[in-house]
């Protein structure tokens, strides 16, 4: 398949798998599976292909007259490591919801997404990368709203309204960047050619900030992970808010570095905030998935922390920290859902020594939670390493402080895990089987594997990860 | 040589995925492959050991992040080669020892692999290079040490006493992640020889020196259970004997005080020894009060563990590397011994550990009792046993430096000499007298001679024959002997004390028990009781900060501010869409939904801002 049909062809397989088929679906799961790896191997076959610096064309198509709206598909490094990271979680999702109710419908909106995701990191077009932006709203809030628990209306559609009032300023700031350089093709777009480049980088900034998410636009997120079910999940905290971080690097930091530089401590002190204040609300957080979600956003504060020093040191880590977080906080949102889904409970007072019932699953939890506070040996530690490197490098001596985020991430895992794993088994974990499907388990393995893996041999996405941002490493001085 | 110290370094990771995999065909092959690779990880450091020549030195990288370099490296010393004999030896021996302490727990597997995976961190951790390479030892050890004492997890206490531990230690960690940090920034390498000799050569700020050097020092505190983050080593000794022995007696808690050795150049140059000091001798104080008083066999010997170690600080502290360093190495043996010897006591006696049940022990099990009794003549500091030339160069070293002559000194001799009183409460309270239990001593049986009475005097012996080896170790960590420090009449003092102490001891915990137990009921020796017993109660105060400060006010404060600003503001701006939407309906007649109400309100954002735009 070339670039064009890997982003349509999901539509159509998506449109026919639902119009044919009900209820449970075995072709709906295998159909998805297979497109998944399909796409896991197209991304991962572009990585040869990739000229040293700059972009790979792979298509243009919708040429119009007169109008920039030629649907120009372009991959450099960073678009590729996000579109392997994307796929190798959707196989992941994909694999973990293998015991989804209404199967077919679920995975054709699952298709459908894979297919919009592709279509934003591939396109450089700004008004398709808005299209492609927005068509992952779509499925995302049936997702949700279908799927979810007791208030999944309210959660869709406040996660629905949020990031589309988000959306909104960000159109904005697309039309505002054609009308004055004339070209919607961000990588023909320099700063120069902008007459209001600080308006245009506040509209960015907010409108991908929701996403991410920054404080104090985040309080969409808890809603959405409580109510969405456990693969859905995965899929906010390690597609969606990447779509947020990486929108943030191309066209905030990348696309309007001068003014970036001049806003530099906007974001940092934002990243810092979101940082501490999300690790102190999964430390108050009684609620299991609370106190994941409130976690997922305490790094995803880590990252524009890393993003703000705008260098080539503090935008690998930042890249290397998303990765990470994908793959750490994945384990937790699906073990978490598997708990409350057993329990019926979403409280930590309600459960209680469960590793005496289901010790693998209760060992990848423990696992998951210790990347989280960022000990040594797992992703987490070389994210947090490299971010408190970058940021003391950039910024000054000051910036120890990242140091006390993993002291706060300990107290809220280390405490939640004495809460749900160890310790006496309560009256409900004790009446409670917990069995997982084994395709479920796989996953989960998978991730533990992932969160030693690169833990440990952190060069191999290094490799990787550098190149990306390797314009930066021209610049004399600089880091 | 190189393939030789990678292999040390590999071996425990691997051997303890092995020994799980193993242990779960039979439970048996987990221990059996634990012990096989225990001694084969001690012949491997011997033999590094008796080959060696000059320090192994082999640097990696271990990730390029940007164009900054992360190194990873090892650095096989003499210091590291003392430390790598007492990991590798001492872990050898409680793996053995182990084959009975643990003969009847059902997850054997589990138990070997975390012991095997914590010699790996400590072999890690004396090996390093690096900060990097240093912090992943240290933090693995930590995990280790979290997962061993929680080892019963479905109990209640042992669960909470690994959280306690781990959240200590981590506060300690974090300031030690932070020096990476600073040193990164202020000095671009990582190497800790490099650090040794830029801060000798006066290459950095000397008051930034002086934060790195207190830094390092509170993550050496965490983990060797000094003053104010000790409690956890006290309530660690919920975990296996076996465990508390070899992490919490003889190797992990000597991080700490290997750290401060290991960058004594450092420490030199910023001149924050007298820091170490002087938590050193509040630290020795308190554990040798608090040790006084306990009625638990391990809890004794855990405050007498923080003393000890603290009697090493004042060593380093006073400025003498080999003091406290020999010191270290005594202790750790001994500490072993005694933890161990503990052990078999608590195994025998259905695994009650309070002192006040037992009694005229030595009945039963003879060698152990005469293994512990070298274990205590040697911390008690009594000729020609290890523990006394140590312990008196220490004394003598805080007496002869201006700055810790003095309150340093004083508390220093305190701790020194109480150490006497404890050890022999404890060991006559144990093996003299009368048993006060008489159902409880009916039960106890007699320990098995090859695993556990073995390598129990295995270690006395060394302990014995360690006396009159100080000098070898004195060379072999700090590079020369040291010209001995003397103090006149130092040794006759010091020993008149021990004398006395012990006779008092004796008097009035095995002959006239009457006595002591009318004595402890007046109300001043209660609340002193109260106070010693609780350890000062610093835990109390800790937890109490945590709890109603940290999580109470500041957390519960956000959680608020969240709620009802944050995330109001959002929810509310639904009320406006609502209103604003009311305006909108007039003109339009059917329905619309909230969803495109907004809709509305984003295109009229829309084009106010294209306006302005335009004007712009």
């Amino acid at each position: 398949m070339s670039a064009i049909e890997i982003i349509f062809f999901p539509f159509v397989l998506a449109l026919g798998l639902s119009l044919f088929f009900r209820g449970e679906s075995n072709v709906s799961k295998f159909a998805a599976l297979g497109l998944f790896s399909y796409m896991l191997s197209f991304s991962l076959s572009l990585f040869e292909q990739l000229p040293e610096e700059g972009y790979l064309l792979l298509g243009e198509f919708l040429k119009v007259e007169r109008f920039d709206f030629v649907l120009r598909l372009q991959v450099d490094m960073l678009s590729t490591i996000m579109l392997t990271l994307t796929s190798v979680l959707l196989i992941l999702v994909a694999l973990s919801s293998w015991s989804m109710k209404n199967q077919a419908l679920y995975f054709s909106l699952l298709i459908m997404f894979s297919g919009a995701i592709f279509g934003l990191f591939m396109s450089t077009n700004l008004l398709w990368f808005f299209i492609f932006w927005e068509l992952t709203l779509v499925p995302m809030y049936f997702l949700v709203g279908v799927w979810g628990a007791e208030r999944r209306i309210f959660a869709a559609v406040k996660f629905f309204l949020y990031t589309h009032f988000a959306s909104m300023l960000i159109l904005v700031a697309f039309f505002l960047i054609y009308k004055e350089s004339g070209a919607f093709d961000f990588t023909l777009v320099r700063e120069s050619m902008l007459l209001s480049p600080v308006l245009i980088w506040w509209l960015l900034f907010i409108g991908f900030a929701v996403k991410m998410p920054i404080f104090p636009f985040h309080t969409w997120l808890p809603d959405a992970h409580v109510q969405a079910p456990a693969p859905i999940s995965v899929l906010l905290a390690g597609v969606l808010l990447k779509m947020g971080a990486y929108a943030m690097i191309r066209l905030v930091i990348l696309l309007l570095p001068e003014t970036s530089q001049q806003y530099a401590w906007v974001i940092l002190t934002l990243g810092l905030i979101t940082m501490f204040y999300a690790a102190f609300m999964a430390i108050y957080e009684t609620h299991l998935k609370k106190m994941v979600a409130y976690s997922s956003i305490s790094h995803m504060g880590l990252v524009v922390i890393a993003i703000s020093t705008m260098s080539y040191a503090g935008l690998s880590a930042a890249l290397y920290e998303m990765i990470g977080h994908a793959f750490i906080i994945a384990p937790l949102f699906l073990i978490a859902g598997f708990f409350h889904h057993k329990t019926g409970s979403w409280e930590m007072r309600d459960m209680g020594g469960i590793m005496q019932k289901a010790p693998y699953i209760s060992a990848i939890f423990v696992l998951a939670g210790l990347g989280a506070l960022g000990l040594p040996g797992t992703m987490g530690f070389v994210g947090e390493l490299s971010i408190l490197i970058s940021a003391v490098k950039s910024f000054g001596l000051w910036m120890i402080v990242v140091a006390l985020g993993s002291m706060l991430g300990a107290g809220y895992i280390i405490w939640t895990l004495r809460r749900v794993i160890y310790g006496e088994m309560s009256e409900v974990v004790k009446a409670t089987n917990f069995k997982m499907n084994m395709m479920e388990f796989l996953a989960l393995a998978i991730f533990a594997l992932f969160i030693i893996l690169f833990g440990i041999m952190p060069n191999t996405l290094f490799e990787y990860i550098n190149p990306a941002f390797s314009q930066f490493s021209s610049l004399g001085g600089a880091l | 040589m190189n393939s030789l110290a990678l292999t040390l370094l590999i071996l425990p990771m691997t051997g303890s995925l092995l020994a799980f995999i193993l242990g779960k065909i039979d439970k048996r092959y987990a221990f059996w492959s634990a012990e096989f690779l225990g001694l084969a990880l001690f012949l491997i450091t011997l033999k590094l050991y008796s080959s060696y020549s000059e320090p192994i030195d082999i640097a990696f990288t271990w990730f390029t992040l940007g164009s900054l370099s992360i190194p990873f490296g090892i650095y096989i010393d003499e210091l590291s080669l003392v430390m790598l004999l007492i990991a590798t030896g001492l872990g050898f021996l409680d793996i053995h020892f182990a084959h009975d302490y643990m003969a009847d727990d059902p997850h054997q597997p589990r138990y070997y692999a975390k012991v095997l995976f914590f010699i790996g961190g400590m072999i890690l951790l004396v090996s390093a290079k690096d900060m990097v390479s240093l912090f992943m030892g240290w933090e693995f050890m930590g995990l280790a040490s979290y997962l061993l004492i929680s080892f019963w997890h479905q109990q209640k206490a042992p669960a909470d006493a690994g959280v306690s531990a781990f959240l200590f230690t981590r506060f300690g960690d974090i300031f030690l992640f932070a020096a990476i940090g600073m040193l990164f920034y202020l000095t671009g390498t990582l190497d800790l020889m490099s650090l040794n000799s830029m801060a000798t050569a006066g290459d950095i700020d000397k008051d930034m020196m002086y934060l790195v050097a207190v830094f390092i020092f509170i993550a050496a505190i965490g983990k060797s259970g000094q003053f104010p983050l000790f409690p956890w080593l006290m309530r660690a000794m919920e975990g296996p004997t076996t465990v508390s022995a070899l992490i919490h007696g003889a190797t992990m808690v000597n991080s700490g005080i290997y750290i401060v050795a290991r960058l004594f150049d450092f420490y030199v140059a910023a001149e924050a020894l007298l820091v170490v000091a002087a938590f050193g001798a509040i630290s020795a104080f308190i554990g040798a009060t608090s040790a006084l008083v306990q009625s638990e066999l391990k809890k004794v010997l855990a405050y007498s563990t923080m003393s000890h170690l603290s009697l090493a600080f004042i060593g380093l502290g006073a400025g003498s590397l080999a003091a406290g360093m020999t010191h270290l190495v005594n202790h750790a043996l001994f500490k072993a011994l005694l933890f161990l010897g503990a052990g078999a006591i608590i195994m025998s006696a259905s695994h009650v550990k309070d002192m006040w049940r037992f009694g005229g022990y030595s009945k039963k099990m003879l060698f152990v009792s005469i293994a512990m009794a070298f274990g205590a003549l040697s911390l008690s500091g009594i000729p020609p046993f290890s523990g006394f030339y140590s312990k008196d160069a220490i004394i003598a070293t805080t007496l002869l430096n201006s700055e810790t002559s003095g309150l340093i000194s004083s508390l220093t001799l305190i701790a020194g000499v109480l150490s006497v009183a404890y050890i022999s409460r404890l060991w006559l309270l144990t093996f003299a007298g009368e048993n006060r239990d008489s159902e409880l001593f009916a039960k106890v049986k007699k320990p098995s001679f090859f695993w556990i009475t073995l390598p129990l005097l295995v270690m006395a012996f060394a302990t014995f024959a360690m006396g009159f080896m100080q000098e070898g170790i004195i060379e072999m960590v700090s590079g020369s002997v040291a010209e001995e420090e003397h103090v006149n009449g130092l040794l006759f003092g010091l020993l008149s004390a021990i004398a006395l102490l012990a006779i008092i001891v004796y008097y009035y915990y095995v002959k006239r028990l009457d006595i002591t137990k009318k004595i402890a009921s007046q109300p001043l020796m209660k609340a002193i009781h109260k106070l010693l017993f609780n350890g000062y109660f610093v835990e109390f105060f800790i937890h109490y900060f945590v709890k109603n400060v940290v999580v109470g006010s500041f957390a519960k404060t956000i959680h608020w501010i969240d709620k009802n600003i944050v995330d109001a503001t959002v929810n509310g701006s639904k009320e406006f869409a609502r209103v604003v939407k009311g305006y909108l309906m007039k003109t339009h007649s059917g329905q619309t939904s909230d969803n495109s109400g907004t809709m509305i309100l984003g295109v009229l954002l829309l084009l106010v801002a294209v306006l302005v735009g335009g004007v712009l």
